[in-house]
């Protein structure tokens, strides 16, 4: 059943990211790129990682997804998508060698037997507090720096987007 | 171990280079920006399969503070796309050589 599942939501993720890439209009690569983050969600789900799939959607699907579809309506970008794009050597080169990471990787990742190291989340403390209570204790005690940090730049990164998006008067 | 981990892996690989081509070959800015946003989702499935399959949270919290990043990011990246295409009237990448010598 999972496997079924994670098939089908993962050929759908990857011809949703082919189709962005290919697709002429920026704002269709906008749309199927929110059908890809759907159904990397439910990959997320598929791998006991609940809240990551909610945030997923709630982050990328919705946030992001809105900024950028906002962005592409303010640019009038119907003129740049006639253009054709010539295939240059430092193109040809630059996908030829992914090509060949690509295969790298599938050789390393998929050949060998991966042992796993048993970590502090055992499947007793999930079932006693529950995964979510779980992932919050460990956000706020041994990660709690790395979240203000991060806090401290989304903040940061808001004004930044004000200030430069500005117009001079 | 999870199940089908091999599976999961061969998932976030394949987006990550297609996102990976996919930057190198558009020159729309907008659509390099979301390929970027692939190649960070082919990432964390990654991260997250290794986290499931070592019973651990790291690469879950690794995953939520890249999103978190990716959307400061998102912010500070499409203001500059704005920036940009008031002052070139366009956002082909090859038009932006500002900084080249």
């Amino acid at each position: 059943m999972e496997l079924v599942f994670l098939l089908i939501c993962g050929g759908v993720a990857v011809i949703a990211s082919l189709l962005v890439i290919f697709a002429r209009s920026t704002l269709h690569s906008a749309l199927w790129m929110v059908l890809s983050f759907f159904m990397i969600a439910v990959v997320y789900v598929l791998l006991q990682a609940q809240f990551l799939a909610m945030l997923q959607v709630i982050v990328y699907a919705g946030a992001i997804m809105m900024f950028i579809i906002y962005a592409i309506m303010m640019l009038n970008l119907r003129q740049e998508s006639r253009q054709k794009t010539g295939a240059r050597i430092s193109k040809i080169i630059g996908v030829g060698s992914l090509i060949v990471l690509f295969l790298e990787l599938m050789l390393v990742s998929l050949g060998n037997n991966l042992t796993p190291i048993p970590g502090p989340v055992s499947e007793k403390l999930v079932a006693t507090y529950g995964r979510m209570a779980v992932i919050s204790n460990f956000l706020f005690s041994d990660y709690l720096l790395p979240f203000e940090v991060v806090s401290i730049l989304l903040t940061a990164g808001v004004v930044g987007a004000v200030v430069l998006a500005k117009r001079e008067r | 171990m999870v199940d089908n981990q091999s599976i999961y892996l061969a998932l976030a690989i394949t987006l990550f280079i297609i996102g990976a081509v996919g930057a190198i070959c558009r020159r729309n800015a907008i659509v390099v920006f979301m390929c970027i946003e692939i190649m960070l989702a082919g990432v964390g499935i990654a991260f997250v399969t290794f986290s499931s399959a070592n019973h651990s949270l790291d690469g879950i919290f690794m995953v939520i503070f890249v999103m978190a990043v990716a959307a400061a990011e998102a912010a500070v990246g499409l203001a500059i796309f704005l920036l940009m295409y008031r002052k070139l009237g366009t956002i082909d990448l090859d038009k932006f050589n500002l900084l080249k010598w």
